[in-house]
């Protein structure tokens, strides 16, 4: 066992774990952050995508020991309103089925729009390829994807979520 | 999301579980089991205190105008925790942003539970609008002895009773304490479905904002104090026991609190449990397990095997003569095992506690979990109380609950202590109840005219499990004298319901086999399907038990192909499908639009599908349903195939075992539904299908290439 002191969410965290650990497991029994979720542990699904210094990575192929003091971003983080363009824009057009993978297709999502406000549908097929969902909800989530874009570019309102 | 920060505090009795009274309709009070644990956030809120007005189990009305509606099924994807309270939502007349939603624990009172077979609508519609109706009549009831008005001059609105002549107007929570103490009427009227306000509107998940959050929802979220973690690791080859193990050396591995190997317990597979302070350390400590197996007579399966052995077993049923002047076709099919691979892996969480199971589990038949352990541990059924968690996934995997014995049994050994067991994706993939593998050799006669005078399928899959054909439905009825000869292979391999099972690949079968004679007669696929129907003797009586409306089929036909600009010329190269199924008493039309490289490369680049399934619930869910269920068909006729090797599964995570992702799914996919008032059909499961015969079909149009066996990229689809 050893102690890292990690950054997550912008609060400092302390634990005490192996450092073989991957950060999939340190965040969700650790810590207590369930929202990254367990696919597949090969880095194949994308259901643990979380971003560290603001790049989207695997967070079931990041040890523990490799993260330092670099700054975690999981979903529950994202936004501190919970009010991220994609998160309106997954309410507005209902995108989760089952929602087990939404969380890691938000962040990968997040991640693709920083690098690119307006994407065409060629990124976001490039960007969103490493994640699956097993529900097929890739419709909606290309959809959801270019609502958030339109939402952040404040080029139309957000129209709130029909519940 | 749903839930209402103003509720009572439920009661904490002294086991520590919380119970909260439940008025059914005869006035019984019943105690229901409710989460408990220091996370708050995961738990929902108790379903109605005293003072609430609550007609039956299904809903109460707090005197703050808060509606609680119970969900009573399993929610995975399919939008039923939305859509059967927006069903009593609709009888009651109230606006849905009145109404908190609350996840149901196991109860048999709330009738059927088990979310399989695209029943939960169907199951539950009739007794969930008279559980509106009901509730809706009683408040009517109280508003007309308050005001001394008749009943019948009084209407409701937006969660209003109304007196029109007099203008006066109550809402529920003013009257719900009054509506208590007014008698339950057995025959209160339900609503005319041509004046429904909510059902047929677009109405997202109730959870929603809780997955996009990150909040904790599914099985795998559970967590409580002290909780350990555990795997449970059985033999590769199914029906293999345990012989030894490294035990005192998995013991010593960091974080290990116990390792032990359970046997002879009733409907638990013998295997090793490792129980550890956290997931990742007793995966490690499961990855240093070594084990030797007596793997039993089923490690001599082989799917290669299994192949010989249906031909022959097929050969033996082959039909006599044709009738004398018909052309003979003939093709064989075959579909391989596949994997549910829901994407949460399986698991469930248990603590035995002064001689009470107490079980969170993502399961979509809880009772059945529920039976397992009374059967397998000797505890009563009272005493095994079942919440149901999100699903991160079914597509019926979760029907069966080996996970529930298994987290049981590990914590009835560790009495006192909450556990939760863990599949790694390898065990899932390893320890599935897969789709059966199957085998269709077609036999056909066409006369002259090109219509078909024989049709004899013989038919060959797995012994026991779902998805045995007869020639009760489309297209056998349309062929007088057709026939299916059903044969089965040994049994050994796991197999189960896979969604829409059998449908999801005998209609693969079916469909392109008839897409196959289409072009043997120089016919169009569509027209000849349109013959076909008007040759089915008896519409409405169909099959044995499925009642078949060739009329409804040809206008879901009408519709898609209208729609998709059906009969247009593509270069080669580009191709249309069509496909049909009549599936859990839904009809769907799907045609498929496809482009194939002269390299072989293929993209879907449209699917364009019509469907009747009677009223629709909720119509963001109902195109969801649609849409994701075709692309499941796909993507498993696509990449997916499970090989056995030895009596084991030879692939272990999804880099050996592909799915449609972002580049692949069709950018244009459209779901266009037959405006109906009939009572609603089931809809998880009918999208599927008729999706993969309708790309195999556009595949053959685009190329020539006529694929017969699964998946997809097993065949070379290169022209020139």
């Amino acid at each position: 066992m050893s102690k890292y002191t990690l950054r997550v969410n912008g609060q400092p965290h302390s634990v005490d774990v192996a450092s073989d650990t991957p950060m999939l497991w340190v965040l969700r029994d650790a810590l207590g952050l369930v929202g990254t979720k367990y696919g597949c542990g090969i880095g194949e699904c994308g259901a643990c995508t979380i971003h560290v210094d603001g790049k989207p990575k695997r967070a079931c192929q990041t040890m523990v020991s490799t993260v330092g003091a670099a700054a975690v971003v999981t979903i529950e983080g994202l936004d501190a309103g919970a009010n991220h363009p994609l998160q309106q824009a997954w309410g507005e057009l209902d995108v989760p089925q089952c929602g087990y993978c939404q969380a890691g297709q938000i962040m990968t999502a997040a991640a693709l729009l920083k690098r690119k406000a307006l994407p065409t549908d060629a990124d976001i097929d490039s960007a969103m390829e490493g994640n699956l969902c097993r529900c097929a909800s890739y419709v909606r989530i290309r959809d959801g994807i270019k609502r958030a874009a339109e939402i952040a570019s404040g080029s139309t309102p957000a129209r709130g979520g029909n519940s | 999301m749903t839930r209402a920060s103003d509720a009572p505090s439920p009661v904490v009795d002294r086991r520590g579980f919380i119970k909260a009274g439940a008025l059914v309709g005869g006035g019984l009070l019943i105690g229901t089991y409710l989460r408990f644990g220091p996370d708050d956030a995961f738990a929902e809120t108790a379903p109605a205190a005293a003072t609430d007005f609550a007609p039956n189990l299904f809903l109460s009305i707090a005197p703050s105008g808060v509606v609680t509606i119970i969900a009573p099924n399993s929610e995975m994807g399919q939008g039923i925790k939305t859509g059967l309270p927006m069903i009593v939502a609709e009888e009651l007349d109230v606006t849905w942003n009145q109404v908190t939603v609350v996840q149901g624990d196991l109860n048999p009172a709330y009738g059927r539970q088990a979310s399989v077979g695209s029943g939960s609508t169907v199951g539950n519609y009739a007794a969930l609008r008279r559980a509106g109706a009901t509730a809706r009549a009683m408040l009517i009831a109280a508003a007309a002895e308050t005001w001394s008005v008749p009943a019948g001059e009084c209407t409701t609105e937006k969660g209003s009773v109304v007196h029109a002549a007099s203008k006066r107007r109550a809402s529920y929570g003013e009257l719900a304490t009054k509506a208590a103490t007014m008698p339950t009427p057995t025959d209160a009227p339900l609503k005319d479905p041509n004046s429904f306000k909510l059902l047929g509107t677009r109405v997202a998940g109730v959870d929603n904002a809780k997955i996009v959050t990150g909040a904790p929802l599914f099985g795998i979220d559970v967590r409580l104090p002290g909780m350990v973690y555990a795997t449970y690791t059985k033999c590769p080859v199914f029906g293999g026991t345990v012989s030894s193990a490294n035990i005192d050396e998995v013991r010593a591995r960091p974080g290990v609190r116990d390792a032990f190997v359970l046997d002879n317990i009733p409907g638990l597979p013998s295997g090793v449990a490792i129980v550890a302070d956290s997931t990742w350390n007793a995966f490690s400590a499961t990855k240093a397990l070594q084990v030797k197996w007596n793997e039993g007579a089923v490690a001599s399966q082989n799917s290669s095997e299994m192949a010989k052995q249906a031909e022959q077993l097929a050969k033996a049923t082959l039909p006599d003569a044709l009738p004398a002047d018909a052309t003979r076709i003939e093709a064989g099919y075959h579909y391989p095992f596949l994997a549910h691979a829901t994407l949460e892996p399986q698991n469930c969480t248990a603590l035995f506690k002064n001689g009470v199971m107490e079980m969170w589990t993502p399961t979509q038949i809880p009772a059945s979990g529920q039976g397992l352990v009374t059967r397998g541990l000797g505890i009563a059924s009272k005493d095994v109380v079942v919440h149901i968690t999100r699903l991160g996934g079914g597509f019926g995997r979760r029907g069966s609950n080996e996970f529930s014995i298994e987290a049981a049994a590990i914590a009835k050994r560790l009495e006192g202590i909450p556990v939760k067991v863990m599949w790694t994706r390898e065990h899932d993939f390893a320890h599935d109840n897969y789709r059966s593998n199957g085998w269709h050799f077609f036999t056909a006669g066409l006369d002259r005219a090109g219509k078909v005078v024989a049709l004899h399928d013989a038919f060959v899959k797995m012994q026991g499990g779902p998805g045995d054909m007869t020639a009760g439905g489309f297209p056998f009825t349309a062929i007088p004298g057709s026939k299916v000869a059903s044969s089965k292979l040994p049994a050994g391999i796991p197999t189960g319901f896979w969604r829409a099972p059998g449908d999801n690949g005998n209609t693969w079968a079916t469909q392109s086999f008839i897409d196959e004679l289409a072009h043997a007669a120089g016919r169009d696929p569509m027209a000849f399907t349109l013959d076909l129907l008007d040759a089915v003797p008896g519409a409405g009586a169909g099959g044995p038990g499925r009642g078949f409306s060739p009329d409804k089929m040809k206008a879901v036909i009408k519709l898609a192909t209208e729609k998709a600009g059906w009969g247009r010329p593509r270069p080669r190269g580009e191709g249309q499908g069509f496909a049909i199924t009549q599936t859990n008493n839904a009809y769907v039309a799907i045609v498929a639009d496809v482009t194939v490289s002269r390299g072989g490369t293929l993209a879907v680049t449209r699917l364009t599908a019509a469907v009747d399934c009677g009223t629709i619930i909720n119509l963001s869910a109902a195109e969801s349903q649609v849409q994701g269920a075709m692309l499941d068909g796909i993507s498993a006729a696509w990449f997916q195939k499970i090989l056995i090797e030895g009596g084991a599964a030879g692939q272990t995570n999804f880099d050996e075992y592909p799915m449609m992702r972002m580049p692949q799914s069709p950018r244009v996919v459209e779901v266009h539904f037959v405006k109906s008032t009939a009572p609603p059909t089931g809809l998880g499961e009918p999208g599927l299908p008729a999706a993969a015969p309708a790309v195999c079909n556009a595949i053959f149009a685009a190329t020539g290439k006529r694929i017969r066996t699964l998946p997809i990229t097993d065949v070379d689809l290169k022209w020139s």
